[in-house]
């Protein structure tokens, strides 16, 4: 399950307005998340949770949920 | 003695001939997977004997190409599935990185040694300034593309996004698999290893879609691609002086033509093979020349290379720099088509070639804002007009760059456009086409084939698909005709077979 804050820190950063983001939602499935914007929303998660991602971390990562999850482990939820 | 003579002919008919890889549109090849495809047929609901016999045949395949460096390529194999067992089987993160860095080494090593040990001597030299004689070292082909085929092995299990495979020669056969072992795709070990486990299914639509794509392999690369190098683009390039503008401009137009019908159709036979023995590979153009920018274009053309630059150089350097956010990407961008020109070949063009895309593309990071602004002021933006103005601006920008790609010469580029900025005479190009119509109706005929709606080709291969056997077979039969009709000569090799 996304959650409505990273979804608002993607959609912010992308520029939209809505789109329904899943777990399985993979980043070329979403307007505008392509591979040079992916480095921007990386960056507007570590700002907007204050946390810092391993760069292994983030290239690991498959779909939204497995970003969802990344940021719940760093965060201690 | 008569019967000595014989085996002597069938030896030399099949053994390994230097310089003379067995190529898909060749008669032999033909008569051999036919023989390959009745065997396989016997014997493919035993995993063992298939896997075995693809093996067998794609080794054999690999041979004639290679020789006796086949043998690298099992070297190769060992060196990774252990490695990929050993990064998959520790669960320290400092040790799994150890091991990538060691497989990487290692990859890197083989290939750079083949590749690249002559080049590096030569530059060293000429700093130097003292006399260099090159090394006798055999490039064995193929390696480049099967090395990154085994690094996607070793990326995706540090990532874990797979997990290693337990069958050693489930592995070797991902490695040597005859289809794409020397000019790839460079296919994903990720999809391609748990298709071995599968029994082989060839569906109505895989059998539609495999008769369609061998015909188009023959007709972009016999056709096509052999018939307007021969008989049109190797003279121009070869003394650009003699020809007016309109010829050069053709010959850089056709050029571009060329390198994507012969590389594309050379994996449309590829693909069309692996369906045949139930593998789905991945593809690798998209009608290249339809991109509206130079990003676009690298997502349509050598889609395998271009994704795999993407995922396992693109993305780390730029995630590592990201606290650089654009200059980040750029320097990301650079370094990456950097290597990309490097892979293509030991050489400055190429080297210039991959760079010249790097810059562009940092260019069009730079200016995208301001750009942006522009088309709206101009109220031009998401228009049809600009998007045909773009096509036809980044066409030429990958025409020009295609011609570094086949230069090394700088000399011959800037004679070509010399004779089309200074001696262009517009008027020799009615009497191209009236004395080459068959030179010109092929151009013609390539571009719009390569230009027609996805819809068409959607139509053509539910068409195909909807034949009978027979119609399919004599559609088959109506293409090698039409091919062998135009290889009047010998054939060239596909161009991307130096790499």
């Amino acid at each position: 399950m996304i959650s409505q804050e990273l979804k608002k820190v993607i959609l912010t950063q992308l520029d939209l307005d809505d789109f329904d983001l899943q777990d399985e939602t993979m980043a070329t499935q979403v307007p505008g998340w392509d591979s040079l914007n992916h480095v921007n929303i990386i960056l507007a998660v570590e700002k907007h949770f204050n946390i810092k991602f391993k760069s292994y971390e983030v290239l690991r990562l498959k779909d939204v949920g497995d970003l969802q999850k990344l940021v719940d482990t760093k965060t201690g939820k | 003695m008569p019967n000595t003579i014989k085996f002597e002919n069938i030896w030399n008919l099949l053994g390994y001939k230097p310089n003379e890889p067995l190529l898909f549109n060749t008669s032999l090849f033909l008569f051999l997977f036919f023989g390959l495809i009745i065997i396989y047929n016997l014997i493919k609901y035993n995993k063992h004997a298939r896997v075995s016999l693809l093996i067998i045949f794609s080794f054999y395949f690999y041979y004639l190409a290679a020789g006796y460096y086949a043998g690298i390529l099992i070297l190769s194999t060992i060196i990774n599935f252990f490695l990929g067992r050993w990064i998959a089987g520790t669960e320290s993160f400092p040790i799994k990185r150890i091991f990538l860095v060691l497989a990487l080494i290692l990859n890197i090593a083989l290939l750079g040694y083949f590749k690249y040990t002559n080049f590096f001597l030569q530059i060293i030299n000429d700093f130097r300034g003292t006399e260099f004689s090159p090394l006798a070292i055999f490039l064995p082909i193929g390696i480049s593309f099967y090395t990154f085929k085994a690094l996607t092995y070793i990326f995706d299990i540090y990532y874990d996004t797979m997990k290693p495979t337990k069958n050693f020669f489930d592995f070797l056969l991902y490695l040597v698999f005859f289809p794409n072992v020397l000019m790839g795709p460079i296919d994903r070990a990720a999809k391609f290893i748990p298709q071995i486990e599968k029994e082989p299914f060839l569906s109505k639509d895989d059998l539609g879609r495999a008769t369609l794509l061998i015909c188009t392999g023959l007709l972009k690369t016999v056709v096509i691609s052999s018939y307007l190098e021969d008989n049109f683009l190797s003279r121009v390039f070869e003394f650009p002086l003699r020809y007016t503008g309109v010829e050069n401009l053709l010959a850089i137009y056709t050029y571009a033509l060329r390198l994507y019908c012969d590389f594309s159709g050379y994996t449309d036979l590829a693909i069309a093979i692996s369906l045949l023995l139930g593998f789905k590979i991945m593809d690798n153009f998209n009608s290249p020349f339809k991109a509206a920018s130079i990003a676009d274009f690298w997502r349509r053309w050598h889609i395998s290379l271009s994704t795999w630059l993407l995922d396992y150089l693109f993305k780390p350097i730029q995630i590592s720099l990201r606290g650089l956010k654009m200059w980040g990407n750029i320097i990301a961008l650079v370094v990456t088509f950097f290597i990309c020109g490097l892979w293509h070949g030991a050489g400055w063009n190429f080297i210039l070639w991959g760079t010249y895309f790097g810059v562009l593309m940092s260019i069009a990071i730079i200016i995208q804002k301001p750009k942006i602004k522009l088309y709206k002021a101009l109220k031009i933006y998401n228009t049809k007009i600009l998007k045909f103005f773009q096509i036809v601006i980044t066409f030429h920008f990958i025409a020009f760059s295609f011609l570094i790609f086949r230069l090394s010469n700088l000399q011959t580029i800037k004679d070509m456009i010399n004779q089309i900025t200074d001696f262009f005479h517009a008027e020799v190009f009615l009497q191209f086409i009236e004395k080459m119509p068959l030179i010109f109706g092929l151009i013609v005929i390539g571009f719009i084939s390569h230009f027609l709606p996805v819809k068409f080709y959607t139509w053509m291969k539910k068409t195909v698909t909807a034949l009978p056997l027979a119609g399919k077979i004599a559609l088959l039969v109506i293409v090698i005709w039409i091919a062998a009709q135009f290889k009047s000569a010998d054939i060239q090799p596909f161009v991307y077979f130096q790499f």
